[in-house]
């Protein structure tokens, strides 16, 4: 074998790794690829479906299907306008309640409370998600819906001066009702996956915000939240996905009328909801309005992540990190120099 | 050095420290409250079924006089369909992540993929369902109409974009300057993520695993145009079995008290089981660290 | 839905212990596994029967998703025989992949009930009253229509909350069908179906969400199926039917509305606002359907389609005498013995890939 001190046979260098020793890498990065393009495959297949079971609805209205106000079973007539309003209207009010007492917990669990109390409390936030969402809908509908009802009666009096949120007649089941029920459902996910990003902030940018003299939520403010935005808005878009596709839940507590509510406590109806409770007895074309339905909130979930994204890109500093995600990552120290 | 004290925090600054730690905690406690009210209300509605004889051990019957019998095919058909969803989703959605963190990056690729598993966080349950549905029952794919691994795929497409995406924050978290040491190191690649990579990132695995694991075991959408139902014991992934959230969605509409409470008593047991199943993996995690 | 068990003599089905004494059915049970899909109404019979049926070695497994969802899933042949509420359509026929048997079984009432704190059940309504108690025109119980009808009961002033099925069901279209036949303003306006445009009220999902929100409500009113009102002890109201009778809905009265209706020669009857002067007027019938040649048609065997067959021999047979007033039967109207012959006649013309079946 002819070598040198830094060759070996074939003029490779010694550090160099063998045809053979490169083996196993081009396995896992080959495999690996292979299944990330399956599963990509996977998603397009079932947008296709989708798209090929909705065709019918789609070539009888157009867009009137998304956007114009009128769903008659009856009459056999599919406009989802009011079905997407409240899709958003109760994805946003899950997530305005929902993400901030999520992150509030996440944060408190991880730097603020005693170390002894943090897997117990843990272990109680994460047991939310062990609420099957059959269960979370019948107690909306025994326990919260009526006892809410007066305070929703008192609110909606007392601001009535508020557009759109106060002035009605507060119904038994309304966009609040199931909003409510919906963020309590996500505090688990947004609260755990904050949670891992809350934990990982290195040390030293904690010590550094202290020993520059900040306070305890100044440093939770200038250390921790940055870094943990990722993994914070990470929780918060899987947060809102449970919230826009949540079926069982909300049929139980949103009323399911088919128009544009006028105030918060009307009865709504959502994408997902409709599926629920008509799929059993539609045929023809109602059928393809409901997975057309299904599609809405793909294209929906589409958008949403879309704007969430160049958010997160445009209001990061710089070009950090690996970037993965779209969105930057203030590295460890490793990158810091 | 001079003797005089370190600058005061303002008062205004020392306020606004000890507000926003109060509201933290208050936020903390306010998550907490739904929970407590919601697993007071379920033990108060449905442990009076646990105590029914036969609940834990034998099928229901579907009588309406007579015994009403138990759950057990509904808790063995949830914990085999989610065992093969799991089994499923959970390494093909590591692994994606793995790709997605380690090798994708920042490509083309790499982020259509992660764009439209996002995207799929947000289709709801039963659109998995009929898709499935409609690929595979219709067509009495496999011999049979509605069959148990046919919910399960169901369910692994639920799980799916949750596993992806809790895992990529997770591994993205690991720091490059472990990563960067091992292959400084002469580690390949491959060593890098089963030695370094992963275990790093075990129990942020764990838990984002747990989280779709909890969300399989307790939707019922997937279930009803896939798995439909089966009163009797079986373990046979091709035919029609019994589901806990399946037993719990119908049986609350019995006009029988008997048998809603059964309903009830079954959403208790599904939670429990959740819980240990959670318990459980915490504590293997952790023992894993240690060792 | 109710399904009636039908007696072979009397309406007034005894208590006696279901399985030992019919000799005739109970011997010649098929073994095997079949499934089925559809009416949530006729849900607890179908489970009631199977359990009995499970210790002669036949395993029945139905999947309570509602009649249409039934319905495709036996146009899909997915399941062996699917329940439905209201009667095959000729489109419905069409989506079939063969020749299918439509066998009435049994009838459930749908109540109207209510939540008035001091007015016990019985409370007197008519079709056009009740219609507009559902259109929004008559807003409190003390309404001039409401207390023209009832002159010696003292009704309070509280305002009526509807009670609506949110969700697509056949009690609805039931109910909105009688609505429509006795109210011509409804009809106009509103009309039937298995899901309307409800000028008014609450949706509640399912039955029991509809009997949730009428027990949390004072004064809410709504349209529940008759074995749950039974089974939890709602106050309902007395309707007046087509004879101009007010009428309860108890099981007797339930079951006569078979009578006096016609019997198409697909068997597909309707028991809506019977011509019987004893019937309750809202009544929903309920079917089960099944090929006429599984074998060729819905990819069954030969002992499957012996299971089919034993299945509907039970239903028309041993099963009737579960249902009626008894305790130890099921809040349903049995089959009357004439349409039960019908159903035995029509059953025998049931073929496995053209032969008969044992």
């Amino acid at each position: 074998m002819e070598a040198s001190a830094t060759t070996v046979t074939g003029g490779r260098s010694v550090l160099e790794r063998s045809p053979i020793g490169r083996l196993p890498d081009r396995v896992l990065k080959w495999g690996l690829s292979a299944l990330a393009a399956l599963i990509l495959i996977l998603i397009v297949y079932f947008f296709i479906r989708l798209i090929g079971q909705s065709g019918h609805v789609f070539s009888t209205y157009g867009l009137n299907f998304v956007f114009g106000n009128n769903w008659d079973v009856q009459a056999n007539i599919y406009h989802g306008g009011a079905l997407l309003f409240g899709t958003i209207v109760t994805s946003v009010i899950a997530l305005i309640l929902g993400v901030p007492v999520a992150v509030a917990g996440a944060i408190y669990i991880n730097e603020l409370c005693p170390r002894r109390l943090r897997n117990p409390l843990t272990i109680l936030v994460d047991l939310l998600a062990a609420v099957p969402s059959v269960v979370y809908g019948l107690w909306g509908v025994f326990v919260l819906a009526p006892r809410l009802l007066p305070a929703e009666k008192w609110f909606a009096s007392t601001f009535s001066f508020i557009p759109w949120i106060g002035g009605g007649i507060p119904q038994l089941y309304n966009y609040f009702i199931a909003g409510l029920i919906l963020a309590i459902m996500i505090l688990p996910i947004v609260s755990a996956i904050s949670r891992e990003g809350i934990a990982t902030v290195p040390s030293e940018h904690k010590e550094a915000a202290l020993a520059l003299g900040a306070t305890r939520w100044e440093m939770i403010r200038m250390a921790v939240l940055p870094y943990s935005r990722p993994g914070i808005t990470g929780g918060a878009m899987l947060g809102m996905g449970r919230a826009v596709g949540e079926t069982i839940a909300v049929v139980l507590v949103i009323g399911s009328a088919p128009k544009i509510g006028t105030h918060l406590f009307a009865q709504g109806y959502t994408l997902a909801a409709v599926i629920a409770n008509e799929f059993g007895e539609a045929t023809g074309i109602h059928t393809s309005a409901l997975f057309a339905a299904g599609l809405v909130l793909f294209v929906l979930t589409l958008i949403v992540n879309m704007i969430a994204r160049w958010f997160i890109t445009r209001g990061s500093h710089g070009t950090r990190g690996t970037g993965a995600t779209g969105m930057t990552i203030a590295s460890g120290p490793a990158n810091e120099k | 050095m001079s003797a005089t004290a370190l600058p005061q925090i303002s008062t205004r600054r020392r306020l606004t420290d000890k507000v926003m730690r109060g509201s933290l905690l208050a936020g903390t406690l306010i998550a907490l409250i739904p929970l407590i009210l919601i697993i007071y209300y379920l033990i108060h509605k449905g442990l009076s079924a646990w105590a029914m004889s036969g609940f834990f051990t034998t099928d229901p019957t579907g009588s309406f006089f007579g015994s009403p019998g138990g759950i057990r095919s509904a808790i063995l058909g949830s914990l085999e369909i989610v065992a093969l969803a799991t089994l499923i989703s959970i390494p093909i959605g590591i692994g994606v992540a793995l790709y997605l963190t380690e090798f994708g990056k920042d490509s083309w690729f790499a982020n259509t993929v992660r764009y439209f598993v996002d995207v799929m966080t947000g289709v709801p349950s039963i659109m998995f369902g009929l898709f499935i549905y409609i690929v595979l029952v219709i067509g009495r794919f496999g011999g049979s109409g509605f069959a148990a691994w046919k919910g399960a795929v169901a369910i692994s497409l639920l799980m799916l974009p949750i596993v992806i995406r809790s895992a990529e924050v997770v591994l993205l978290l690991v720091p490059s300057s472990l990563r960067e040491a091992a292959l400084a190191l002469g580690a390949p690649r491959w060593r890098v993520v089963f030695k370094v990579v992963l275990p790093t990132s075990a129990s942020g695995l764990v838990t984002g695993s747990l989280l779709a694991i909890a969300r399989g075991m307790g939707e019922t959408a997937p279930l009803l145009f896939t798995v439909s139902t089966a009163f009797a014991l079986t373990f046979s992934l091709n035919q029609q079995m019994n589901t806990m959230p399946f037993l719990i969605y119908t049986d609350i509409t019995s006009p029988r008290a008997a048998i809603q409470t059964i309903a009830w008593g079954t959403a208790l047991t599904l939670v429990a089981i959740v819980l240990i199943l959670n318990l459980l993996a915490r504590f293997v995690a952790s023992r894993s660290r240690m060792a | 839905m109710a399904i009636v068990a039908c007696g072979s003599s009397s309406k007034t089905t005894t208590t006696a212990a279901t399985s030992a004494t019919t000799s005739s059915s109970a011997s010649s049970v098929a073994p095997g596994t079949i499934n089925g899909a559809g009416s949530t109404l006729a849900a607890p019979i179908y489970q009631q029967w199977a359990s009995t049926l499970k210790s002669k070695g036949l395993t029945v497994n139905y999947n309570p998703i509602g009649s249409g969802a039934g319905q495709t899933e036996l146009a899909a042949a997915t399941v062996n025989f699917g329940g439905s509420d209201p009667a095959l359509k000729p489109s419905d026929f069409a989506k079939m992949k063969g020749a299918v048997l439509q066998f009435p079984v049994a009838a459930g009432a749908i109540t109207v009930s209510y939540n008035l704190s001091g007015i016990k059940s019985g409370l007197k309504l008519d079709g056009p009253t009740v219609a507009g108690i559902f259109m929004g025109k008559i807003k409190t119980w003390n309404d001039p229509a409401i207390k023209a009808l009832n002159p010696g009961v003292s009704l309070p002033s509280t305002s009526i909350t509807v009670v609506h099925r949110s969700d697509s069901s056949g009690t609805t279209e039931g109910f909105t069908t009688w609505l429509s036949d006795v109210d011509p303003a409804w009809k106009s306006s509103i009309g039937e179906g298995k899901d309307v445009n409800w000028p008014t009220g609450t949706g509640g999902k399912g039955n029991s969400g509809v009997a949730a929100v009428v027990k949390q409500t004072a004064g809410a009113v709504g349209y529940v199926e008759q074995a749950y009102a039974l089974e939890n002890g709602f106050t309902y109201a007395a309707i007046k039917n087509s004879h101009g009778s007010y009428v309860l809905p108890t099981i007797a009265n339930t079951s006569a509305a078979f009578l006096g209706i016609a019997v198409p020669a697909d068997l597909g009857i309707s028991t809506i606002n019977s011509p019987n002067p004893g019937a309750y007027p809202i009544v929903s019938q309920t079917f089960l359907d099944a090929y006429k040649d599984p074998c060729k048609d819905g990819g069954a065997n030969a002992s499957t389609a012996a299971a089919i067959k034993s299945w509907l021999t039970y239903a028309f047979g041993a099963g009737q005498q579960t249902l009626g007033a008894g305790s130890n039967q099921l809040p349903y109207a049995p089959l009357p013995s004439a349409l039960a012959d019908k159903d035995n006649t029509q059953l025998a013309t049931m073929v496995c890939n053209g032969a008969a079946i044992s």
